[in-house]
């Protein structure tokens, strides 16, 4: 469908411009990254903006670059530059492995990691990985700059923690040695929403985050599985104890996508063999990043 | 608003609106027909162009965002002749109603270019996003990799 | 058998240049390079309108009244449209539908209004500002409660509509048209069966997914033609239903002319009429502008035609040494709100339930029953798609009860060439045990296979096919054909190439008759000024008809050329022949003389005169064997089909018993083609029919709420197969058992493809799991929940 109303366009060549062109419009202005997912609700009157602000020409946002144990990542790196980026594939290749399975390469060359994030849809792939990582998200606004936890940063269905004069510069998330694993389940092999997903991050000393997508309103980590991992050895018995928890914890709807039957039975699936292949990785064994275990 | 860009080598300066999306632009205002309109929201590939060395789709795409780009479409890759990856189209009948294969030319000439001697998955990955609903794609995977084998020699 | 064939065309015989050879597709180079031109690319100028449509939002309702007071005044808008400004019926079969609605809707966008407007902006903002006030009633949604005692009848003056004389609607029901096959004595052969299964199947609705949407521009020109170019499978019955539609304001068919350039994927969705006749009615109105209208993809889901939905309830009866003796099948359609070219479907799946097979006592209720939901209408496989789901899955079961090989027990009863069909004709020559041979080896059949991963297993499955051209008994094909200075060949024919390669098939055609090479032809998309009259590109029935049009086209330039040659030199006819573009003598070989020296010219005498001059032809063809007359109580008695392609498809799965994940490994699929005039291009039907086909079982299903409302009219959530979603290897396997009347033999495949796709899936799911799945799709949620069932309550039963 065409696009039907009227609205304001602006691209503004740095921060401050981009934050006065928000302020300026309280609340009926929309930030342009990638535009994947805005232009397409401007074509179903999903949303209505007077002004939309076209961060494109904004210095700094494009990098990626690792400061120590900190990556960040900036809020127009695409997912294509997350899948060609030796800093991610060295430091958080989650992330390149999630990537790949967010749209087709026609999305991923114009989608960016933080857009995704700041739609905040409840299958979002961003999500469950970014919260496995700890994640750190960045923001800017008239106030200044100011540091959002990602476990606070999903707020509730397609709402995050962001005010609607700041502008997300990047997030940043802790590179320790780790293995993960991020398991989407997909209604076929092409191109989909997540039905289910499932993230998984270990560390040297099992600790282990574990997060889920599209299985309730927002991303979110369990900590009752955490617990109930930390510091353990993998075995059969710990991994049955586990995935019996998963019921209680997610809260999925039934869609046309799938049950909440289907979506609570693959979760299991999920978490079941994820953990499995998470745990290897850490030790270098098993699956490489981008081999599936569903 | 003012448009200042690039298609196929020739430069434009349009007025557009910011509403305007660049798929329309470029099919009523700058004189290429190859990017079609097949479903407006990214699902199908067929609106595939090149901006700037990478696929777009430009559906999703407004005109403005366009402004100091430089964009190709397959017009642009056929003007002296097909290239090698377009005349395996032709010999492996990697098409049929061809309404999906300037899109799909345009994903397979990206690929080439990142990956010249890509693997059958490979050519899967970058072709999942453009539709095509006659040919089953088999004979299309079968052109790109022979593309690319070629590329190797 | 041939002598049954009252027509039989010359079959030229010895070696063949061009038919049978992988010839280059014709209209290759355009359509790579980004030439090929489709209605939406045509620019018409600043004077272009565009038109966007206003929808009724409820499924069953009575309109009380339009208000477009304020979208008259909207910025940009020409003229507004309604039920009042044309109402007039249409229809292909049946004319139960109207060009805009009058008094109520019956679906779930239903075009209830139209804006015409300066610019699409414009018009799509004007749509939103009509206020229409509606009186709700209560939709009926599903098929057998649409036909249940007291239903509301959705078409209250249903036994007064106008319909074609083989359609038998039930006057005061949704019943529009009962097929009834009665043959031989069903109720004694089942009281006799060894074993008799009975069971129900359901199949849901499909979208066609062609990757170009339904366009149309239309223009009233100030001297009263109306031009229509539109992307259709059927440029002359659509010329023909808006000449009729659109009659009362004074149009005849000489008035009306419809242009189709290429199109971008058909599948029964472009075929006959449906939004075009929006964009016709509605260029009336605004005399000398042209009107454009696009479907959007929403609408292409929820406002053409859709494949219908169908509730398949199959009896069969069996003996203990395999021999089918007794069929019953009733097969409930949902075939929507109006069922102009639906009602055929119904009729043709009716006709031939049976399936390819061997059966001495039929019983089949094919009936199409009216309901809420959109209106149904062709798709490739035209209804056997459908049927042949349920069908193919019990053979499965019924060989599995009497303890036979599921191959050994198709090829038992798999019909041969003399048998009688459910309406009494007989069965055509075909290579359907060939096929299914061809088609168990090619997937290992009997050869056990298992996974090397504990999560999965293997499974294979086999299905058979076949398919009958759907068309009216006089349906025909005419071509065009003439010659140019150098020797090249202008033909012009009105089937449509839709991808399947039908300009190429024609060119080669033409080419085996004249010697000229196919380069050298160009066969032109329709314009039905100027183009020979075509039925329609349905039915897989042009390489047969059109291709027998185009032949008897080139041997009319042909003998032509041979007159010439005559006149001048004396040669008898019957001594010359064409080779390499020149005219040899069989009784002279110093004698040649090249086609460019004189098809347009002539060639002069001895005196200075000249003979012959342009070369021109035509050709048509209409079966002349065929007749719809039957008894409307047994089906007895006609000659509704011309032939029937039939053959097998095989796969080997393996699943993922966790997730239902369903890989296809290898799928292998036999048809056969009589003789494949270009075998890449019935190759190329194979692999894309096959994958549409699994599509429609894996993946895809139409869904609606509980208001009748499409909920997934997207490719977001209507998956269609990607690159990723196909068989990792797919084996094509072209069988040529000759069609006598067939140009060359040939006849058509281009539906065959996708029907047996979706029982071969069921039977190869149940050979891995043992888990039968009665209802489509058979996608992973529920292969993985079904497997889930069946293993829990065998634990259950443990304990």
């Amino acid at each position: 469908m065409v696009i039907s109303h009227e609205f304001d366009y602006r691209r503004p060549s740095s921060l401050e411009d981009a934050i006065g062109a928000l302020a300026e419009f309280p609340g009926s202005a929309w930030i342009l990254a990638g535009g994947t997912d805005l232009v397409a609700w401007l074509r179903d009157d999903a949303v209505a903006p007077d002004l939309v602000v076209d961060i494109k020409d904004v210095p700094g946002l494009a990098d990626i670059a690792l400061d120590d144990r900190t990556l960040s990542i900036g809020s127009l790196v695409t997912f294509t530059d997350l899948i060609e980026s030796d800093l991610i594939a060295d430091h958080a290749p989650l992330l390149a492995e999630m990537a790949e399975t967010v749209g087709s390469t026609g999305i991923r060359n114009r989608a960016t990691l933080v857009g995704n994030i700041c739609s905040a849809v409840p299958s979002c792939d961003a999500g469950p990985v970014l919260l496995a990582y700890d994640a750190a998200v960045h923001l800017a606004g008239p106030a200044g700059e100011r540091t959002v936890d990602i476990n606070d940063w999903f707020v509730g269905l397609r709402q995050t923690a962001r005010s609607d004069d700041e502008v997300v510069t990047r997030v940043t998330i802790d590179v320790r040695s780790h293995g993960g694993i991020y398991v989407k389940l997909m209604r076929y092999a092409g191109e989909d929403l997540a039905q289910a997903a499932v993230a998984i991050v270990v560390r040297p000393d099992h600790d282990f985050r574990v997060a889920f997508g599209a299985v309730a309103p927002t991303p979110f980590r369990s900590a009752r599985i955490e617990d109930a991992l930390r510091g353990k050895a993998l075995d059969a018995a710990l991994v049955g104890r586990v995935v019996a928890l998963v019921a209680d914890e997610i809260s999925p709807i039934t869609d046309m996508r799938a049950s909440a039957e289907y979506r609570t039975r693959m979760t299991e699936v999920m978490l079941d063999r994820g953990l499995w292949a998470a745990v290897g990785r850490l030790s270098g064994e098993g699956l490489r990043y981008g081999e599936r275990v569903i | 608003m003012d448009l200042n860009f690039t298609v196929n080598g020739e430069t434009w300066a349009l007025d557009v609106a910011p509403a305007d999306v660049l798929l329309d632009v470029l099919r009523e205002k700058a004189a290429v027909k190859s990017p079609k309109i097949g479903c407006e929201r990214g699902d199908c590939g067929s609106c595939t162009i090149i901006m700037d060395g990478r696929t777009v789709r430009s559906c999703l795409v407004l005109a403005v965002e366009a402004d100091g780009h430089e964009i190709t479409t397959v017009e642009g890759l056929s003007f002296d002749g097909l290239s090698r990856l377009q005349g395996l189209f032709l010999s492996n009948n990697s098409f049929q109603c061809g309404f999906c294969a300037p899109g799909i030319v345009l994903a397979a000439t990206e690929l080439l270019e990142r990956k010249p001697n890509p693997s059958r998955h490979d050519v899967q990955e970058a072709l999942a996003g453009n539709l095509c609903r006659c040919t089953g794609y088999e004979p299309i995977i079968e052109a790109v990799l022979a593309a690319g084998a070629g590329g190797d020699q | 058998m041939t002598a049954t064939y009252p027509f039989e065309a010359e079959s030229p015989t010895g070696d063949l240049a061009t038919v049978g050879t992988p010839a280059v597709r014709v209209d290759g180079v355009e359509k790579i390079s980004g030439a090929a031109q489709f209605v939406d690319d045509i620019d018409f100028g600043p004077g272009l309108l565009y038109a966007a449509i206003v929808e009724s939002p409820h499924a069953y309702a009575r309109i009380v009244s339009i208000d477009t007071a304020e979208a008259e005044q909207a910025s940009g808008v020409v003229r507004i449209a309604t039920g009042k400004d044309f109402p007039y019926k249409f229809g292909m079969y049946m004319e139960d539908r109207y060009i805009f609605a009058q008094d109520y809707v019956r679906f779930v966008g239903e075009q209830v209004a139209g804006v015409i407007a300066r610019s699409h902006r414009e018009a799509v903002r004007a749509a939103k500002l009509i206020k229409v006030e509606y009186d709700l009633l209560t939709p009926l949604l599903d098929p057998r409660s649409a036909v249940a005692e007291g239903a509301d009848l959705i078409h209250p003056d249903l036994a007064a509509y106008t319909h074609v004389p083989w359609f038998f609607p039930e006057a005061d029901t949704n019943i529009a048209h009962w097929r009834r096959i009665r043959k031989g004595d069903t109720e004694q052969a089942f009281a006799d069966a060894d074993l008799v299964l009975e069971d129900t199947y359901e199949v849901p609705r499909y979208a066609h997914c062609a990757i170009e949407p339904h366009v149309t521009v239309s223009r009233l020109d100030p001297a009263g033609r109306l031009t229509v170019w539109t992307a259709s499978q059927s440029p002359h019955t659509q010329r023909h239903l808006f000449a009729q539609a659109l009659a009362p304001l004074g149009f005849t068919h000489k008035d009306v002319r419809v242009i189709t350039p290429y199109v971008g994927g058909g599948f029964g969705g472009k075929a006959g009429v449906s939004m075009e006749i929006l964009g016709a009615a509605m260029a009336t109105l605004v005399k000398g502008r042209p009107v454009k209208l696009r479907w959007t993809r929403e609408q292409e889901f929820y406002n053409t035609y859709q494949r219908q939905g169908v509730v398949a309830e199959l009896k069969v009866g069996v003996m203990n040494d395999g021999t089918i003796t007794a069929v019953e099948h009733k097969l409930y359609w949902d075939a929507g709100a109006y069922v102009e070219y639906g009602a055929n479907v119904v009729n043709a799946a009716g006709l031939s339930a049976t399936g390819p097979y061997r059966v001495p006592n039929i019983t089949n209720d094919s009936l199409c029953v009216y309901t809420n939901l959109p209106p149904g209408g062709p798709y490739r496989g035209f209804g056997y798609s459908e049927f042949h789901f349920g069908l193919e899955s019990h053979m499965d079961r019924i060989a599995e009860a009497i303890g036979m090989d599921p191959v050994k027990f198709r090829k038992k009863n798999a019909i041969v060439e003399g048998d009688e069909l459910a309406y009494g004709a007989h069965m055509n020559p075909s290579g359907l045990h060939e096929a299914i041979d061809k088609t168990a080896a090619a997937i290992g059949w009997g050869i056990e296979e298992r996974s090397d991963n504990p999560n999965t297993v293997i499974g294979k499955g086999i299905a058979l096919f076949w398919k009958a051209p759907a068309m009216p008994p006089n349906a025909s094909s005419a071509s065009f054909l003439k010659f140019n200075e150098d020797g090249s060949v202008n033909i012009a024919v009105s089937g449509m190439e839709l991808g399947q390669g039908y300009l190429t098939v024609m060119a080669q055609i033409a080419s085996e008759v004249l010697s000229v090479p196919v380069d050298k032809i160009r066969v032109e998309t329709p314009d039905t000024d100027r183009n020979p009259y075509e039925w329609q590109t349905v039915a897989s029935h042009v390489t047969w008809s059109s291709g027998l049009a185009v032949e008897k086209a080139a041997l009319e330039a042909r003998s032509k050329i041979f007159d010439v040659i005559h006149q001048v030199y004396g040669f008898e006819d019957d001594s010359l022949y064409l080779e390499d573009e020149a005219v040899r003598c069989k009784t002279d070989p110093s004698f040649s003389k090249p086609l460019r020296d004189f098809v347009i010219d002539g060639i002069q005498t001895d005196d200075g005169t000249w003979r012959g001059g342009p070369i021109v032809a035509s050709g048509k063809f209409m079966p002349e064997f065929t007749n719809a007359n039957s008894d409307p109580a047994t089906g007895q008695g006609g000659h509704p089909n011309v032939h029937y392609t039939v053959g097998a498809t095989g796969v080997v799965l393996e699943i993922d018993k966790a997730t239902g994940r369903i890989w296809v490994r290898k799928a292998a699929l036999a048809v056969d083609a009589g003789r494949a005039i270009n075998p890449d291009l019935v190759k190329g039907q194979i692999t894309g029919g096959l994958v549409q086909g699994l599509a429609t079982v894996l993946f895809e299903d139409m869904r609606f709420d509980e208001g009748g409302r499409m909920m997934n009219p997207t490719f977001t959530d209507y998956k269609i197969p990607t690159a990723f979603d196909i068989p990792d290897e797919i084996i094509p396997i072209i069988v040529e058992v000759p069609q006598p009347d067939g140009p060359f033999g040939a006849r058509g495949v281009g539906e065959h493809t996708m029907i047996a796709a979706a029982p071969v899936i069921a039977n190869a799911v149940y050979h891995a799991l043992g888990v039968r799945i009665t209802s489509m799709p058979i996608t992973q949620e529920k292969v993985a929940m079904s497997y889930l069932a069946t293993t829990m309550s065998e634990g259950n039963q443990e304990e």
